[in-house]
């Protein structure tokens, strides 16, 4: 995994929406709902991840992972954050097309760090 | 023959010809149509106005409800009340972006701004979307069986036609998500 490529952008844009990282923080001691991407065999590999990119602002590397992990896993947890924001995030993700739904956190079984460090939207991370 | 979609100096552009223009504009149209909420009778206005849709339903229409999917996998309570509030204007965020690109077709020469190029990878993805249910696209198995349609000699029937359809809606797609991935690549 390339870390340091993956944090960089994630970093800057935090700084460049000082009020959406300041929110986050807020929000950050509990982030109970994850949204989630499901594999289908019609959106096209590219769109998704530039889906990902352009609407979270995630980089390349990282988008192209996850879209991976959807393609290949047949889910993935691509953000993290409120209800509210989740559910947000939904409702773009099914303007583009995609197919998402919002979930509870599970705590426990999805191997999930929980806690993510970046601003901007939760990791969701796996391993 | 169409160009395939391409980043240059002018943007984001592309060629149709006017019969492939023509189809698109009525694929277009169709989705709009089956996006179009009904006007229901003794329906609140106010409510209307603001989105809210307190008669909706989950679609029984499998494309529609691919367009409009579920928020939530194991809830259709949940579901259903988070369609009231937000179904409506997703509908017509899509609508809006399918019109976008319908007012494009009005040229041979297709340039796109960002917005542009958004709204047509939006609306190339839903009549896409709407294409693999008609054409029953379950799996990968199945795209896979529907990609290899690629000759128009071949078409005898709906489905074979509609295979190319969406092969052709699949190949402008992809021609301007490049495009686009180009164009995002540069402005990093």
């Amino acid at each position: 995994m390339t870390l340091s490529v993956a944090l960089g952008p994630d970093t800057q844009e935090g700084t460049r929406t000082g009020t959406a990282e300041s929110t986050d923080f807020l929000a950050a001691p509990d982030i109970p709902w994850n949204l989630v991407i499901w594999n289908d065999p019609v959106n096209l590999m590219s769109y998704v991840s530039y889906v990902f990119q352009s609407y979270f602002g995630y980089p390349e590397s990282k988008a192209n992972k996850l879209m991976m992990e959807v393609h290949k896993k047949g889910r993935s947890i691509v953000a993290s954050g409120s209800k509210e924001q989740v559910e947000r995030h939904a409702v773009a993700m099914h303007g583009f097309g995609l197919w998402a739904t919002v979930e509870k956190a599970s705590g426990g079984s999805g191997g999930n760090s929980g806690k993510s460090g970046g601003p901007g939207q939760g990791k969701g991370k796996r391993g | 023959m169409a160009k395939a979609f391409k980043y240059g100096l002018k943007g984001i552009t592309g060629y149709l010809e006017p019969a492939e223009r023509e189809l698109l504009r009525s694929l277009i149209d169709d989705v709009i149509s089956m996006l179009q909420p009904e006007e229901r009778k003794g329906q609140d206005p106010l409510a209307a106005l603001i989105g809210l849709d307190m008669d909706v339903a989950e679609p029984s229409d499998r494309a529609v409800k691919r367009l409009l999917p579920n928020v939530m996998k194991d809830d259709g309570a949940a579901s259903l009340e988070f369609r009231q509030l937000t179904e409506r204007s997703l509908r017509e965020t899509k609508i809006g972006a399918l019109r976008a690109a319908a007012l494009d077709l009005d040229k041979d020469e297709i340039v796109l701004s960002p917005d542009g190029a958004r709204h047509w990878s939006m609306a190339l993805n839903d009549v896409r979307l709407v294409l693999a249910e008609r054409l029953d696209i379950q799996d990968e198995e199945d795209a896979e069986h529907v990609h290899l349609m690629q000759d128009w000699s071949q078409a005898e029937d709906v489905e074979s036609y509609l295979a190319l359809v969406y092969n052709f809606a699949t190949w402008l797609q992809e021609s301007l998500v490049q495009a686009m991935l180009q164009r995002l690549d540069t402005h990093r």
